[in-house]
């Protein structure tokens, strides 16, 4: 559970969005783009180890179809 | 506008170019996480809720191909007879960008299941402050979902986040209405 504070800081964020439409998007696109770059890095990494396809298959929870597929 | 359509993330250029294309074949809704996420909630997510009108087998093949013609493949099959009875049985169809090694983002699009989902894509809108061409499942279903079913720490930051983003503006009442729904059939 979540402290008092972080219920704040969500408040205080929404608060700025909703106060800045057109500040709120430069300020966060980095912060959801780098997630997404942060797990395709990890991933290609991944698929290079010894075992790592079926690591990435089970941790992407991939169906038998793409299991059949050839991975990088 | 131009530095508004650089502005936009990954997440949400896969969005625009899924919806692009499946916009031409069915009726959809974008429902969930991404509708907060586009109204700025600093939380990922790798993938993005589409409910989909039901449509015929061959429309959906029609879909399919427009999908693998626009550079969208589906995890489960390549095959689109197999790919309708998945979402005929409820299934949800996970999409990713084809030369995307099956990375995320992925699209998970799905057939109403019942009178709730057919509700949200009779109630779909555009929303404006997301700056994005998008039909999203009204700001008062989602708040109504993740207060009432969903219930997680996450979609209930999600609901005070929008309630913040919409104060003022959200009908309690139509909440309310659809909480009750949601009591009675899930």
């Amino acid at each position: 559970m979540r402290d008092e504070s972080h219920k704040e800081q969500i408040e205080r964020w929404a608060r700025f969005v909703k106060n800045n439409p057109h500040n709120w998007r430069i300020r966060l696109k980095p912060f959801l783009d780098s997630q997404m770059i942060i797990a395709w890095r990890f991933y290609e990494k991944l698929l290079k180890t010894e075992g790592g396809g079926e690591k990435f298959k089970k941790i992407r929870n991939l169906p038998a179809f793409a299991l059949n597929k050839k991975l990088l | 506008m131009k530095r508004e359509i650089e502005d936009r993330t990954i997440l949400e250029k896969f969005a625009i170019d899924f919806c692009n294309i499946i916009n031409k074949y069915v009726i959809y809704v974008v429902c969930s996480g991404f509708v907060a996420i586009t109204h700025g909630r600093t939380r990922g997510t790798e993938d993005v809720d589409m409910i989909i009108e039901k449509i015929s087998k061959k429309r959906f093949e029609e879909l399919h191909n427009a999908l693998k013609n626009g550079g969208f493949e589906c995890i489960q099959s390549d095959n689109p007879e197999v790919l309708f009875q998945y979402l005929d049985k409820r299934t949800s169809l996970r999409y990713v960008r084809s030369e995307q090694n099956f990375f995320p983002p992925e699209m998970e699009i799905k057939f109403p299941k019942d009178e709730l989902d057919e509700q949200q894509l009779k109630t779909r809108k555009k929303l404006p402050l997301t700056g994005l061409d998008i039909y999203f499942s009204s700001i008062e279903d989602n708040i109504a979902f993740k207060e009432e079913f969903l219930k997680n720490e996450k979609d209930l930051e999600d609901a005070r986040h929008l309630r913040i983003i919409y104060e003022g503006q959200i009908d309690e009442d139509k909440i309310n209405r659809i909480k009750e729904k949601i009591k009675k059939l899930r």
